[in-house]
């Protein structure tokens, strides 16, 4: 009997469990599309972009590039702050134009290495990616 | 307090044994091609040679254990995964205990309280802590996957999907990762916590669990914070799978501490508790069937005993029998 109950319990508690991580989801969720429509987009400047190198080296963009283009997005759709200052001193606009500004030369840039590592991002649910664009 | 700390050294060492002779000493190819090819000979050969071993071994009779209704008579309801009266159903009850730990369910807790109390209670959370933290492992396993095939098997991508549908951090943070250390942490406090269970541990309960939090905590570093390339980390695994011996590529040396600790895991599986694995396959308590008042069941290696019948040894002293007024069965 007293299995019984205990099965019931944990079948209850998985179920809250569950609903729990639902709620909080939907709260995270709800938070975020709050501020969206509370903060405007600011406009972006056009700011020159300086082709001839890279943001950061290579090394640090092949490990770091999906944290720095989420930050980017969160600074630039969440704050409203398009401008980045590289360490030295030159100035990018804070957007994914930028890097396929150069990149985009190569329609498989992103896609090389992504499907070698079997690594899928999020980018292209929302932007064109280079290989739909040279499509 | 030693049996804690030795196989905690131990697990330390081993971290800094690849680290150091990588990092200083460029032993790239004897940490990420030897080793892993002799770990990976060395695991499939010893748990070959520990199944086979215990295969070979007969289980003569049915051992069963009482949890259910056996079998009888047809009005008879009885309990077909608790006493399991054919194979098939004794199969099922395997493959529960592989997939749910039900043996784990019906764990009890004894305790003696403050005074003359003393409380009878069913515990459960052994039964989710090891639920956790097997099918964290399972699910871990089954993503690698993506190390060693061009194109993940159709199966694992929803695993994977759903591994990461919290969509936390960039590059997606895996449930499975949080928990099989949260589990690994529990299991490793659950048997320090009381003293009944600190008694009966041993080193090797504890090694286990710190080896594979090792081996967890030097993956999640490489994931989100001090990083490898995966590209090269790649070329190396899709090396093991096509079992070539190129030399591999500039990884950092967080990855070989990652692959030595799992080359250890390969090598000290057979030969340790974590047979389990295989073992809970052919566990006698839970494959064989309860058909012992269906079938009668021989032992194979009782000696041949010469029977003499009744009817023999009548036939050798009928005479006799009869001179005495004994009644016989054939004149």
């Amino acid at each position: 009997m007293s299995n019984r109950i205990s099965a019931i319990l944990a079948l209850l508690i998985a179920g809250a469990m569950f609903v729990a991580a639902l709620l909080f989801m939907q709260s995270v969720h709800g938070a975020s599309s709050a501020l969206r429509a509370a903060a405007p987009v600011a406009v972006a400047r056009q700011v020159p972009i300086d082709s001839t190198r890279c943001i950061a080296s290579t090394v640090y963009m092949k490990s770091h590039h999906m944290q720095l283009l989420n930050q980017w997005r969160h600074d630039s759709v969440r704050k409203g702050n398009r401008a980045h200052v590289t360490s030295d001193g030159r100035r990018f606009d804070k957007s994914l134009n930028t890097c396929l500004g150069c990149h985009a030369s190569n329609p498989m840039f992103c896609f090389m290495c992504h499907e070698y590592a079997n690594v899928k991002p999020t980018c292209w649910n929302c932007h064109i990616s280079p290989m739909e664009a040279t499509r | 307090m030693k049996k804690v700390l030795m196989p905690l050294a131990i697990v330390l060492l081993l971290c800094l044994i690849p680290y150091v002779a990588v990092r200083y000493a460029g032993q790239s190819y004897l940490f990420g091609v030897i080793v892993p090819y002799a770990a990976a000979a060395l695991f499939v050969s010893g748990v070959l040679f520990r199944l086979f071993d215990w295969l070979r071994r007969p289980v003569p009779f049915r051992i069963t254990t009482t949890a259910g209704q056996e079998k009888t008579l047809d009005w008879i309801p009885y309990s077909r995964l608790d006493s399991p009266a054919t194979p098939m159903q004794a199969w099922v009850r395997v493959l529960l205990e592989v997939f749910l730990f039900r043996s784990l369910f019906r764990n009890n807790k004894a305790e003696l309280r403050e005074g003359p109390g003393f409380t009878f209670a069913s515990s459960k959370w052994l039964w989710l802590g090891g639920l956790a933290f097997h099918w964290s492992l399972l699910v871990i396993g089954l993503r690698h996957a993506r190390f060693f095939f061009v194109e993940l098997p159709g199966f694992i991508v929803p695993v994977e999907v759903a591994d990461r549908f919290l969509d936390l951090t960039l590059p997606a943070f895996y449930l499975t990762d949080a928990v099989v250390l949260a589990a690994a942490t529990f299991l490793f406090v659950r048997r320090l916590r009381d003293a009944k269970l600190r008694i009966i541990s041993l080193p090797t309960d504890y090694f286990p669990l710190f080896l594979i939090g090792a081996i967890a905590v030097a993956g999640v570093l490489m994931r989100y914070v001090t990083k490898a390339d995966i590209m090269t980390i790649k070329a190396l695994t899709m090396g093991f799978s096509e079992m070539s011996f190129e030399p591999p590529g500039d990884i950092a040396p967080v990855f070989y501490v990652h692959l030595f600790l799992v080359s250890v895991l390969a090598v000290y599986f057979p030969f340790s508790k974590l047979m389990h694995m295989g073992a809970i396959f052919l566990s006698p308590t839970r494959n064989l069937c309860n058909n012992s008042r269906q079938k009668r069941h021989v032992n194979p290696w009782n000696r041949a005993v010469k029977f003499r019948t009744y009817a023999e040894y009548e036939d050798d002293y009928r005479e006799k029998m009869k001179k005495a007024g004994l009644p016989v069965e054939k004149e």
